[in-house]
């Protein structure tokens, strides 16, 4: 069983992909903060990790650069989620900029997610054959 | 015959030398009239006869100036009795009664006594200069009036930035500024601006535009558009700068309203994603809950779709609000029952999020002036605020949000605290500006934007206390004596 950590400040929104990743056969792990998520790297083990554009504290981005700098976890795929392309485009352009070498992330999605696509986008990540 | 035909072809040097100097005194550009004691004009050139007729043996005055006495600044008296020049300047009048405006040189004409016997009068035509002079003025009073009335402002400088004119426009605007440096009149500064576009066109000779903020006797802002030139001197040098400045303040203010639309726009569609995205999400939690029988996810979906709809009508009223021409209706306010109308829904929105709601309301507050439909929006936005904060907040189990209403000298005091997730200092220094948000894709950055023109627009003010992780204080103050700042006006200019 594959496993998703969402990386999430809104805790409906935490509530409904668990709800809905977990119908789809994932194990979720959930955290609000990048502080918890980082510490959660090791404990829950996940195997893709969706990241919020806009976190409390650190920026999605950020986690993402930290994760993408450790030898551990560099080749994790890492899919963010944002309410905003256009900031998110900005925001990449401007902060991988300055860290050169770090490979952006393997996915975008919007919001509201739909659902059918992150599920192929996880697939895709994960190399999973579709279920039907 | 001989004889006398020889005596008329030997040359008289002398009388050849007079006649020499009479055609010069008959072709002499000017009227020459010479004037005996009595002020009879006993001569006169060629010019003279011309323009004045056969006059010999009339009065001067007579016959330049068509009086019947003696002028009283009459340089010929004068220059019989001192024997000297009198220079002056006359309005003749000539035979076909043309006026001509001309500069009049006297000399004597000493007899073998070495007395004064006549006085020879010289007139030059000066109507020409005349002319020039009085163009030259008119010309020098346009310029001094477009100087003056051009609706912009205008100052001229020398090279120790010290003003040496200013405009009208200037004047009213800024005060009266020659003799002071342009960086205290136009902005109260004490040192002259880092960039000094004066000091660039001194220094190279160049016109210089650049927008300024400038500030007003009154001291009100207001943008600037200002160009710079040089003003030379006849050896092409640059002896002072003028700078004119137009007044763009309207200009911006459109350009900043249709950039906050813009914003408002991108703002809206923004939180309408995430609204999407919590009503999505509910929705297929309701849908998934009752498939699978689990009555407790229904119930969570279910939540979050009234959430949802709360904020989308939150957010309606926040974007009519910013939108629309709304002015204060200003009544005596009773705060207790305005509270106690949205007690209800608020204490059940609490209880659905695990948070306590605590009121604390002063039985003698009293009333307040206001406007009470502001005052529920500004005091729900705000309440609002907490318990989102509440939400958020995973790192504390007990969450309470207070409401305090108590009155402290001459002003309602109320508070709203949380013990949520607090603000760090970059949230709480943008906290009231439009657009800013920190509650990411649920926020359009409008609800504390209101709140905050809504205390102001009352006279009142708003102050915040608050840290990561402690929670919020928020403390409004209203005045109980309607502020004369209370105007019924737009709220959000």
């Amino acid at each position: 069983m594959s496993r998703v950590l969402i990386v999430e400040d809104d805790p409906d929104i935490v509530d409904y992909l668990s709800s809905f990743l977990g119908d789809e056969g994932y194990e979720v792990g959930s955290a609000q903060r990048c502080s918890t998520a980082l510490a959660m790297m090791d404990s829950f083990g996940p195997d893709v990790v969706l990241i919020d554009a806009l976190l409390p504290g650190k920026s999605g981005l950020e986690f993402l650069v930290t994760l993408r700098c450790n030898p551990t976890w560099s080749d994790l795929p890492l899919v963010v989620v944002t309410g905003n392309d256009q900031l998110l485009e900005d925001d990449c352009q401007s902060y991988l900029g300055a860290h050169e070498g770090v490979r952006g992330p393997d996915g975008v999605l919007g919001k509201p997610v739909d659902r059918a696509t992150l599920l192929a986008v996880l697939r895709v990540l994960l190399n999973q054959a579709p279920s039907d | 015959m001989l004889v006398s035909k020889i005596q008329m072809t030997v040359p008289d040097p002398e009388a050849e030398q007079g006649s020499l100097y009479h055609r010069y005194w008959e072709e002499m550009p000017c009227y020459l009239s010479v004037h005996d004691r009595d002020f009879r004009i006993i001569d006169g050139n060629r010019r003279f006869r011309e323009d004045f007729g056969e006059r010999l043996g009339q009065y001067c005055y007579k016959v330049y100036k068509g009086r019947e006495e003696i002028c009283p600044d009459c340089p010929v008296e004068a220059t019989f009795a001192d024997g000297r020049n009198h220079p002056s300047e006359q309005l003749l009048t000539t035979g076909d009664g043309r006026q001509i405006p001309v500069m009049v040189h006297t000399t004597p004409i000493f007899d073998d006594a070495g007395e004064v016997a006549a006085v020879m009068e010289m007139h030059t035509d000066i109507g020409e200069v005349k002319r020039l002079q009085s163009e030259l003025q008119r010309s020098q009073e346009r310029l001094a009036q477009l100087f003056e009335e051009v609706p912009c402002f205008i100052t001229v400088q020398g090279p120790d930035r010290i003003i040496e004119h200013a405009n009208r426009r200037f004047r009213e605007t800024f005060g009266d500024p020659v003799g002071e440096n342009c960086f205290k009149m136009y902005k109260h500064r004490e040192e002259q601006c880092l960039v000094c576009p004066m000091q660039q066109t001194f220094d190279t000779g160049e016109t210089r535009e650049h927008e300024e903020v400038l500030f007003t006797k009154d001291g009100s802002k207001l943008n600037a558009l200002c160009t710079t030139a040089p003003l030379r001197n006849a050896e092409g040098e640059v002896e002072a700068v003028i700078e004119m400045c137009f007044d763009i303040t309207q200009i911006r203010e459109l350009q900043t309203q249709l950039a906050s639309i813009g914003l408002l726009v991108g703002s809206i569609s923004h939180g309408i994603k995430g609204l999407l995205t919590g009503l999505d999400g509910g929705i297929y939690m309701v849908n998934s809950g009752f498939a699978k029988d689990k009555p407790e996810r229904v119930e969570k979906g279910w939540e979050m779709v009234q959430r949802n709809v709360e904020r989308i009508r939150s957010m309606v009223l926040d974007i009519l609000y910013y939108a629309k021409d709304r002015e204060l209706a200003v009544e005596d306010v009773d705060l207790a029952a305005l509270v106690s109308e949205f007690r209800d829904g608020l204490e059940k929105k609490a209880s659905d999020a695990d948070t306590a709601f605590e009121m604390d309301i002063d039985a003698d507050t009293g009333l307040l002036p206001g406007d009470p439909q502001a005052i529920r929006a500004m005091l729900l936005n705000l309440l609002e605020n907490s318990l989102d904060a509440c939400r958020m907040d995973k790192d504390k189990d007990d969450h309470t949000i207070r409401l305090g209403i108590r009155r402290d000298l001459k002003w309602m005091v109320i508070e709203v605290e949380d013990n949520g997730m607090g603000m760090d200092q970059e949230t709480r220094e943008k906290l009231f500006s439009l657009f800013f948000s920190s509650k990411g894709i649920k926020g359009t950055g409008l609800g504390l934007f209101i709140s905050n023109k809504i205390v102001d627009k009352h006279g009142g003010s708003i102050g915040v206390d608050s840290a990561p992780g402690r929670g919020s204080r928020f403390e409004i103050r209203l005045p109980l004596v309607a502020s004369p700042s209370i105007k019924s006006e737009d709220i959000i200019q």
